[in-house]
């Protein structure tokens, strides 16, 4: 048997000790009669999302749905930003620190810390800082930050690596000191491909920012949870519209973006 | 350069080396592939150490300078790379005014990098204008030509503001005429500002055109010290077929 053959072997016995741990059945995978009725209401309500509440019980004085929607949207993207934000201050630094420029006896301790930070998902660190900071802004933020740095300073330190180190090699022959033949050498070549990157994670770190709604924090899926347990599927959809407008608005701005970067 | 040893791996690059250049004077450096050409000059930059000996800058000594003592001295030297070793992405001025960081300080550097002075912006575009590309100041580096990467190449040198310019194969990827062009912009640039200028050719032809002394190296051992006209046939002969034995 070559290596191939006994990998692919290995992948499917794993497979089938998963799903024998799991007792999973081929029948499980299809939804029981009462979840195939909650498929139906709920995909039959896409082509009708709501544009004001379903609820006959809205208090008086309440904003608009639609307002609401807009005022949810912009918190998730303020969590995401003040989030991404810290994450680049500490993340890019990090992979300076964790690329092959730099000593092993600190880019291997900074490898190992990058590791930690980014193998604990945002969640559990929300978890986490809600028990120990409390219920703030803070802690939110800080816990979407810690992973995005790590998995920021992991791929930044790659992708120093990967870039050209003659100009900050030639700076260094001038006796530029290390720092400043960095900054000027290495870092505006990588930048473009940085970039893209941060972009890329700006558009995750919205989607974790509306995740953090099921802690109780007011982006757009604290209001998408308490729709979907009050089964108005219609204003569900409006959310989750609201949201693939965000991010392909972001995807399309981005793109302008890192095209300005590489021209 | 005294008594200097070099080992690379397990091959002996230089082995008790001596030469002596004087103050302004203009030097080719010229033989095979592997003669030790890169390295002599990289040595006489202090961008590697020499293993004995020492490589003296007037009075100042390589192999005794202290870590700040090196930066400065480095700082003397002007070195332009084969390649030319800018930053593709940064416009002409950035790329330049990096030729004196190694005199300034974070601050001083990061200034001169996001915001020079009108003083600094007007000193770099003199020399631009002195190797004619005055109107290429705020191109992308990527944006230029090979001709005039390679010029910029020589002004960031030149505005390091250096005693002794080093310049490593500036012609191994241009065409006859224009390779004529940057080494008489080279040789005329070194004498106005009265450097020191040593030059790695593979083209002895222009050596001899261009430089008062050519020195051939080979195997890490100078096979000639010479100037052009009193350079023997044989001589070359000897230093380009020996190899191919």
């Amino acid at each position: 048997m070559n290596h191939r053959t006994s990998t692919l072997f290995a992948l499917f016995i794993a497979a089938l000790w998963a799903w024998w741990e799991l007792d999973l059945k081929f029948v499980d995978l299809f939804p029981t009669k009462g979840g195939a009725q909650i498929a139906r209401d709920f995909f039959s309500a896409a082509w009708r999302p709501a544009i004001d509440y379903q609820s006959e019980f809205v208090p008086q004085g309440a904003p608009p749905f639609l307002w609401i929607v807009l005022q949810g949207m912009l918190r998730t993207i303020y969590f995401a930003t003040a989030a991404m934000t810290l994450a680049v201050v500490v993340g890019v630094p990090l992979s300076a620190l964790g690329s092959r420029l730099v000593p092993s006896w600190v880019r291997i301790p900074v490898r190992i810390l990058v590791g930690g930070m980014r193998s604990v998902h945002e969640l559990l660190w929300a978890i986490f800082f809600l028990a120990a900071i409390g219920f703030n802004s803070g802690a939110a933020v800080i816990a979407l930050a810690i992973p995005y740095a790590g998995t920021l300073a992991k791929i930044g330190a790659e992708m120093l690596d990967e870039t050209s180190d003659r100009a900050y090699h030639a700076m260094r022959g001038l006796g530029t000191g290390k720092l400043m033949a960095f900054i000027a050498g290495l870092l505006p070549q990588a930048t473009p491909d940085l970039a893209g990157y941060a972009f890329y994670r700006f558009e995750c770190a919205i989607r974790s920012s509306a995740v953090l709604g099921f802690f109780g924090y007011e982006t757009a899926g604290y209001y998408l949870k308490s729709s979907f347990e009050n089964l108005h599927y219609q204003e569900v959809w409006t959310w989750l519209y609201a949201f693939v407008l965000l991010v392909l608005f972001l995807e399309a701005w981005s793109g302008q973006l890192r095209r300005r970067f590489v021209a | 350069m005294q008594s200097v040893s070099l080992q690379r791996g397990d091959t002996k690059v230089f082995q008790d080396f001596n030469l002596q250049v004087q103050h302004g004077e203009q030097v080719a450096l010229v033989g095979p592939s592997g003669a030790g050409k890169t390295s002599l000059l990289r040595m006489m930059a202090g961008g590697i150490p020499s293993e004995s000996g020492d490589i003296l800058h007037g009075d100042a000594s390589f192999a005794s300078a202290t870590p700040k003592e090196l930066r400065s001295l480095r700082a003397r030297v002007g070195f332009i790379h084969q390649d030319h070793a800018l930053v593709p992405n940064l416009r002409v001025c950035s790329n330049i005014v990096a030729g004196r960081f190694g005199r300034q300080g974070l601050l001083q550097a990061l200034r001169a990098l996001i915001a020079p002075t009108q003083e600094t912006r007007l000193e770099v575009l003199q020399l631009l204008d002195q190797v004619g590309i005055g109107d290429k100041m705020y191109h992308r580096v990527d944006r230029l030509s090979g001709g005039e990467q390679q010029r910029v190449a020589i002004v960031r040198a030149l505005f390091q503001k250096p005693d002794a310019l080093l310049a490593d194969e500036p012609v191994a990827s241009v065409d006859p005429e224009r390779a004529r062009d940057v080494i008489g912009l080279l040789t005329k640039v070194a004498q106005e500002y009265n450097l020191t200028l040593v030059v790695s050719l593979h083209d002895i032809a222009l050596a001899r055109e261009f430089f008062p002394r050519v020195v051939g190296l080979r195997q890490g051992k100078i096979m000639f010290d010479a100037a052009p006209l009193d350079l023997q046939e044989g001589q070359l002969q000897e230093l380009y077929s020996i190899q191919n034995k």
